[in-house]
């Protein structure tokens, strides 16, 4: 077995049987985030369930009779009706019916929908506690588009009385129909939906993207400072081991970390988000959007690009720390302002930025990851591979550094005791 | 002419503006067991870290075994084995895993990684405690790994530093013996560094006695108490630095 294999062997089981570690990389993700989503998942189950709907009646007329019957026939909708002699007693007892919902019928609304005038009913959502209020919301929108419809089919028996033989027609003239072309190919998918799917991808990558190289770089870090902690850096640099071997063996050792990390995350992430917030019907492959296994290939490499970027970057700031406290300190103070502006790429099109705003955002490397995603989806390969060079020559520059000065007697005479307080 | 292991030539080593070494030479020979005392703060352990190469001298010469310590850095590391005074080993490791990674990182050019492992699980005398972690062991069980991890790849050239400190008598005296063992019948060499006057009397075939940076006498322990007229090497020092008064 050669040195490298040897220290690589050793990295990794000092890593995989820290608890605190494997707490935050299995643990968290694979358990909490699931319960999470599957927490957040249960309340909107819950608000989509029976709504309790209280009527008070004030009307004499046909109309609010038609109303409480559309809305007694509708599915997941139970009526009550409450006797009270003002809007205040109507809603004191539907509070204290434990009703979700009270609609008021004013006193003259048959008259006015007789008459041709508009009439108005009254939804009042009532708040048992103050929690997210999803039931309140799913309950007033159900109730909303009962009316709705109530409302249309009012005014289409109206139109019809006036000799109109397609009362749909003359109340909506207009009616929009919509289409994406993506990509040179016509999809009968309307953009909102394109919109919303391309979104839930921008929206898990970059968190996870984020956690991958902030959760690696701190692993990375402490596997220097913790030799310095723990006393064993001057045994282990007068072994007869080259000290670029040394590195590159915590390098592989903290990257198995990160690929641990990004596919727990990545599993915890779909997991939260498919279960609290429900998946679409439609797909990538819907969309005409066909993933290759070349554009896969390019993506892995910008991905271990950015993470051996982050690695050696973190390596370099805890080669000048005292302990694992102070290495955390400072790469946390690095790495996160260098991560946060790839949260920027969630809400915006990186075509859509400035130039100078644009070159800006790609000069930090870790917005690569969500470029190069989207990118690859749009098979911009030529792009991927220009990422490709730059995130090399980055991490190229950085390993250089951290050799550099892992060969030096820096490493042992640095003593800087980042976001300590020095006695 | 027969290469000394360790030849060291006018050192000097400045941190900032800290002048820890001014200069110093010494040579060990071949097989001898060679012991540097002095008081805290004299520069022991800076002339051991050089000569480990983990310190890059400021001004001066060190060799081992006629390799420079800075040009020849990695040959060097091939020959030596340091045991630092303030040391520690993987917590998470169990104490015959800890030794095995040492040993496969030894064995190299035909030398064997299961002698070595063997070696050291002896050495150490941990027995089954070896097959728990790290984290759970006592100071001195600790230090015993240290210095099994040290010894078992029998080096050409064995940097000590402050070998005994937090062992109990027992296991001192038991090191002590191995360490003189290991001189005679490998013919490794030692370089030792403590503040154990006696531990350095016994074990020593020479010592330099080292203040201020600089190196004040060399000697056997039998010369260096004739010289000075002292009963022990405590009062050889004392003497030396003019901290007590007596003859030369």
């Amino acid at each position: 077995m050669s040195d490298f294999w040897v220290l690589f062997a050793k990295e990794l089981k000092n890593l995989l049987r820290d608890k605190k570690l494997i707490f935050g990389l299995v643990i968290v993700p694979l358990l909490i985030y699931p319960a999470l989503g599957k927490g957040m998942g249960i309340g909107i189950e819950k608000a989509r369930g029976e709504t309790h709907v209280a009527i008070a009646n004030f009307d004499s007329g046909d109309y609010g009779s038609l109303l409480i019957r559309a809305l007694n026939s509708s599915p997941n909708v139970t009526v009550t009706l409450v006797e009270a002699g003002d809007v205040e007693a109507a809603l004191e007892r539907a509070s204290s019916l434990k009703q979700n919902v009270l609609v008021v019928i004013p006193p003259g609304f048959s008259e006015s929908i007789a008459e041709n005038r508009s009439a108005t009913v009254y939804v009042y959502g009532i708040f048992s506690s103050l929690g997210t209020g999803m039931k309140e919301s799913v309950s007033e929108g159900r109730i909303n588009a009962i009316i709705q419809a109530l409302s249309r089919g009012i005014a289409e028996i109206k139109v019809k009385k006036l000799g109109f033989s397609e009362p749909s027609a003359l109340l909506s003239p207009i009616q929009a129909r919509s289409l994406s072309y993506i990509r040179g190919r016509l999809v009968n998918v309307s953009p909102s939906v394109v919109s919303a799917i391309l979104a839930s991808q921008s929206v898990t990558l970059p968190i996870v993207v984020f956690l991958m190289v902030t959760l690696t770089a701190q692993i990375a870090a402490g596997a220097i400072a913790s030799e310095k902690e723990n006393k064993t850096l001057e045994t282990l640099l007068t072994l007869p081991v080259k000290r670029t071997t040394i590195v590159a063996s915590k390098i592989g050792g903290t990257a198995v970390m990160g690929l641990i990390a990004a596919l727990t995350y990545t599993f915890g992430m779909r997991s939260y988000i498919g279960s609290s917030f429900g998946g679409s019907n439609v797909s990538l492959g819907d969309l005409g959007i066909r993933i290759t296994p070349q554009g896969i290939l390019l993506f892995g490499v910008v991905v271990f690009l950015t993470v051996a970027f982050a690695l050696s970057l973190a390596m370099l700031l805890a080669i000048f720390s005292e302990d694992v406290q102070s290495a955390n300190t400072v790469v946390s103070s690095v790495i996160l302002p260098l991560a946060f502006p790839s949260f920027i790429l969630m809400y915006t099109d990186l075509s859509s930025l400035p130039k100078a705003a644009a070159y800006a955002l790609l000069s930090d490397p870790f917005t690569h990851p969500i470029v190069a995603y989207q990118w690859m989806l749009a098979g911009e390969y030529a792009r991927i591979a220009w990422s490709i060079g730059y995130l090399s020559v980055a991490a190229l520059v950085l390993l250089y550094l951290t050799a550099r000065a892992f060969s030096g007697e820096k490493i042992l005479t640095a003593k800087m005791g980042w976001g300590r307080r020095r006695r | 002419m027969e290469v000394p292991a360790v030849r060291v030539e006018g050192l000097e080593k400045d941190y900032g503006k800290v002048r820890a070494l001014k200069g110093i030479s010494f040579q060990i020979g071949e097989g001898e067991i060679f012991g540097l005392i002095g008081p805290n703060g004299a520069g022991k352990s800076t002339t051991l870290k050089i000569l480990a190469t983990l310190l890059r001298p400021t001004a001066g010469k060190a060799e081992v075994f006629g390799r420079d310590v800075v040009e020849e850095a990695g040959k060097v590391r091939e020959m030596i084995s340091y045991l630092p005074e303030e040391a520690g080993a993987y917590k998470n490791l169990t104490g015959r895993e800890y030794l095995e990674f040492m040993a496969k990182l030894y064995a190299k050019g035909g030398r064997d990684a299961d002698e070595m492992l063997e070696l050291g699980v002896e050495l150490s005398g941990l027995g089954e405690r070896l097959d728990d972690k790290v984290s759970t062991y006592s100071k001195g069980m600790t230090r015993r790994l240290l210095l099994a991890r040290a010894l078992m790849v029998k080096p050409k050239l064995a940097i000590l530093d402050e070998p005994a400190s937090g062992l109990d008598i027992i296991n001192a005296y038991t090191i002590r013996k191995t360490i003189k063992a290991l001189s005679a019948s490998e013919g490794v060499t030692f370089l030792i560094s403590s503040h154990n006057m006696l531990e350095v009397e016994y074990l020593c075939h020479r010592v330099a006695l080292i203040s201020g940076g600089r190196i004040v006498e060399v000697g056997t322990p039998a010369e260096l108490k004739e010289r000075y007229e002292a009963e022990n090497l405590e009062e050889v020092f004392m003497r030396a630095v003019g901290l007590e008064g007596g003859q030369k």
